[in-house]
């Protein structure tokens, strides 16, 4: 009796300790395990570029979405950047500066333009209306389109977590930006912004988007992963290689045939 | 206080609704620890109409001031089933003690449910798995409080 229970005051503390070191050892193998390899702006080490994705099989066909889309660059572009996303969604929001920087160092190459179409996902509550938001914008002007595209993905912190006032964030950007707030007010309940925002999603789930941000890039999707600085310019160069580089082989055939 | 339980425990026996509990808070433990990890070693991943995990696992509410909430988890996990092992070879204060834990476990519980089902809009496999865990242990601890009463 008094055996046991000597026995037993030692065995729990025993178990406990035991459960520990198997939870700290094992805890820190899975983690030295899963441990990703560092994203950010470095090279990337797997060869899962644009070049070995499948194109998108109807990207041709696919019904093209709001016309004319909400475009940066020249409408004869030979490399064609096309981002579905929800403004309400936080990955979305982190690619926003890395595509913004992208357009910005491609904007005086008219090979290349950017295309924005709205693919709100039903799992976000105000996303929709942050789409009709910026196509409300967007009818008073292409530049405006764009401020309100920034203004959403840079405030999205405030108001995806606003309760039913967010519209009136809504407006205060549309005042930030200069537009006219009552035309705005009235586009944001009208059709024409609305139908915008459906057709890009009747595009969108035509090429069979399933998540956002997807970026498309001459009818490859773009690994999420690749979505960074260099992942896209990576990836856009190598298309405007690839554009000229029929003159170029051409060329070095013509020349001495060794390249 | 007379839990058939316990006094089989206090005569150096074991008590199996304790060994139960340690064995599900067990489960709890290994669930969260893992989620931690996760939660730590995750790579951005882009919002999903297939929402699920990724989504409940990015959200604002899978941290609290910078420490993700299953590290939380796991701590409460690790009590649990320590408490719960005391429990089982006889410590009685210990398994009160276990009572009052998992019933503050089994509210918050209920809140981070809520949250997903409503605010987050998305539910995470393995976060239910926390929950089914959590409300085990609180419905073990009433049922040993229950034969207790009988």
């Amino acid at each position: 009796m008094k055996e046991s229970k000597k026995g037993s005051s030692g065995i729990p503390v025993a178990i406990i300790i035991l459960v520990l070191a198997v939870v700290v050892i094992g805890g820190y193998l899975f983690y030295q395990r899963s441990k990703p390899a560092p994203r950010a702006n470095t090279a990337s080490p797997t060869n899962t570029t644009v070049a070995n994705q499948r194109p998108q099989p109807n990207y041709a066909t696919a019904p093209p979405g709001a016309q004319p889309p909400n475009t940066l660059g020249s409408p004869t572009a030979t490399v064609t950047i096309e981002e579905f996303a929800d403004f309400q969604c936080g990955s979305c929001a982190a690619a926003h500066p890395v595509l913004k920087e992208i357009n910005s160092a491609y904007a005086g190459n008219k090979n290349v333009r950017f295309v924005f179409r709205n693919f709100p996902l039903q799992m976000h509550d105000k996303a929709y209306d942050a789409a009709v938001a910026a196509e409300s914008a967007g009818l008073q002007g292409t530049s405006k389109f764009w401020q309100m595209q920034d203004q959403l993905f840079t405030n999205q912190h405030v108001w995806s977590v606003a309760n039913s006032n967010y519209r009136d964030l809504f407006i205060e950007y549309a005042q930030k930006i200069g537009l006219d707030v009552e035309k705005f007010k009235a586009d944001m309940s009208g059709m024409q912004a609305k139908s915008r925002v459906d057709q890009d999603v009747t595009r969108g789930r035509a090429l069979a988007i399933s998540s956002t941000p997807t970026v498309i890039v001459n009818g490859r999707v773009v690994p999420y992963a690749e979505v960074t600085s260099a992942g896209m310019r990576r990836v856009i160069d190598a298309e405007l290689q690839a554009a000229t580089q029929p003159a170029q082989t051409a060329r070095s055939a013509n020349n001495s045939g060794s390249n | 206080m007379s839990d058939e339980e316990v006094q089989a425990a206090g005569t150096g026996g074991i008590a199996w609704i304790p060994v139960l509990a340690a064995i599900v808070a067990a489960v709890g433990l290994a669930d969260s620890v893992y989620l931690t990890i996760h939660h730590l070693t995750a790579v951005p991943v882009p919002c999903s109409i297939i929402s699920g995990c990724e989504t409940v696992l990015t959200s604002q509410y899978a941290e609290i001031g910078g420490i993700p909430l299953a590290a939380f988890g796991a701590l409460a996990y690790f009590l649990a089933f320590s408490l719960a092992i005391l429990a089982a070879f006889g410590n009685r204060t210990m398994w009160t003690v276990f009572g009052v834990q998992v019933t503050l476990m089994a509210v918050f519980t209920a809140w981070l449910i809520y949250l997903q089902a409503f605010v987050i809009g998305a539910f995470c496999q393995f976060c239910l798995l926390s929950a089914l865990t959590t409300f085990t242990l609180f419905i073990l601890f009433v049922i040993s409080k229950l034969r207790r009463s009988n």
